[in-house]
């Protein structure tokens, strides 16, 4: 991991770099002592997915998927210094991944777990999931003949374009 | 007075002049790589070239921020089947790049991954083709790339300031058993001479191991030993069923 990092959940995204990085590269957290300056977290690579909930959520609430190693406090933090986002209040439970199904050995196949965060918006904002897969009202469909030609033209144009690193010279001054 | 004053208003207009010049010059230079349609169209940062930074500063105008709806692509993209995508970031572009770029690049590669996991999830979801996966590994591949590049410049700076090869000190210590193991130091709350249960350990072999070492070096010798005969006899026994058959077949 590529931070530094205090007692549990105390961690604070370095929005500028720092004069201490020597550290981020380094695979284990540094230990924290009484006193000690708060551990700033540089190029943190967790990923958190947007997610639709399966039950109905209030309309201030927003689900997250995150890591398991990240904890409430660093979801807020993330969301707070990274996106902008006012957050009330997160909690969190983790996901058991099935492990129902059975290979072609007849072995219990598991499904990786996943911690859920429940972030609560404040200051009266409200989010609401769109449709990002909406249809696209398409003139012609899939495989017609005018989109196949349009196809054929673009192509045809592409090949004709010629070398961009040539910067328009002609071929003739070429080898 | 006049000739000042007329001077001043010249000044002025030339100032004013040269502000629009610069920023007309600015959406002109999108010339770097950019990762998407979309980080193209939130924010200008891929494409900044670094020379220019410090003639931006005074224009700079926040970054405009759109809350969660960055998790989300832009609505334009919304049910296409493909987005247009460049290609991921080199090693030999980010070596080129200040460690404040480099820092900025990685939460916009951070944002954009975010987004794609988002859209891939939905899709799942939803059992639709996700449109353009394969921007998921570009960023991937990206910020692996700016990892190393960083990794390098610590290395480098360590290497000068303290001349510490790794970033964890670590050292060869030989075991108990008398193995010689690559032993990785780490940080203690009290100093060691306190610590009993650092103490504890031991980092030396004993006389009466130097028998059993012997007798492992045997065993492996002997394992060795096996393994070139069984292998002797196996080709001897190729050889007389196919006597023609030559060495290296």
């Amino acid at each position: 991991m590529r931070f530094l990092r205090t007692g549990r959940g105390s961690r604070a995204l370095a929005g500028d770099l720092g004069q201490d990085q020597c550290l981020i590269g380094c695979g284990l957290y540094p230990l924290y002592q009484l006193g000690n300056p708060q551990l700033r977290l540089f190029r943190p690579n967790w990923a958190l997915t947007l997610v639709r909930p399966g039950r109905e959520q209030p309309s201030d609430t927003v689900q997250f998927r995150i890591p398991m190693e990240m904890t409430k406090c660093d979801v807020k933090n993330y969301l707070e210094k990274i996106y902008n986002v006012p957050v009330g209040a997160v909690r969190t439970r983790i996901q058991f991944g099935s492990n129902k199904k059975r290979n072609h050995l007849n072995q219990k196949v598991k499904q990786p777990d996943y911690k859920v965060a429940y972030v609560q918006l404040s200051q009266d904002q409200v989010f609401e999931f769109p449709d990002i897969f909406v249809e696209k009202s398409s003139e012609d469909g899939e495989g017609s003949m005018e989109e196949m030609q349009k196809q054929f033209m673009e192509d045809e144009k592409q090949r004709q374009r010629g070398d961009p690193r040539r910067a328009g010279v002609t071929e003739w001054f070429g080898l | 007075m006049a000739a000042t004053s007329a001077g001043r208003v010249l000044a002025l207009c030339k100032q004013f002049q040269n502000v629009v010049r610069i920023s007309s010059t600015i959406p002109s230079q999108h010339t770097g790589i950019c990762l998407t349609k979309s980080s193209l169209g939130r924010q200008n940062l891929l494409a900044a070239p670094a020379c220019h930074i410090g003639l931006c500063r005074p224009l700079h105008t926040t970054i405009s921020r759109m809350g969660l709806n960055e998790f989300f692509d832009l609505p334009e993209n919304w049910g296409e089947s493909t987005v247009k995508s460049g290609a991921p970031w080199t090693v030999k572009l980010l070596r080129s790049k200040s460690n404040e770029e480099l820092h900025k690049l990685w939460y916009l590669l951070l944002k954009e991954k975010n987004m794609l996991l988002t859209i891939e999830q939905e899709a799942k979801r939803q059992r639709v083709q996700m449109p353009s996966p394969e921007r998921l590994k570009k960023i991937e591949r990206s910020m692996q790339r700016l990892d190393t590049v960083v990794e390098e410049r610590e290395t480098a700076l360590r290497l000068l300031q303290t001349g510490q090869e790794y970033a964890r000190p670590a050292d060869w210590r030989r075991n108990l058993f008398g193995k010689v193991v690559w032993h990785r130091f780490r940080e203690y709350a009290i100093p060691w001479y306190l610590n009993a249960k650092y103490k504890r350990r031991r980092f030396y072999t004993p006389s009466f191991v130097e028998p059993h070492i012997r007798l492992r070096m045997e065993k492996n010798l002997r394992a060795r030993a096996r393994k070139a005969d069984l292998e002797k006899k196996q080709l001897a026994k190729l050889k007389e069923r196919f006597p023609k058959m030559t060495a290296s077949s």
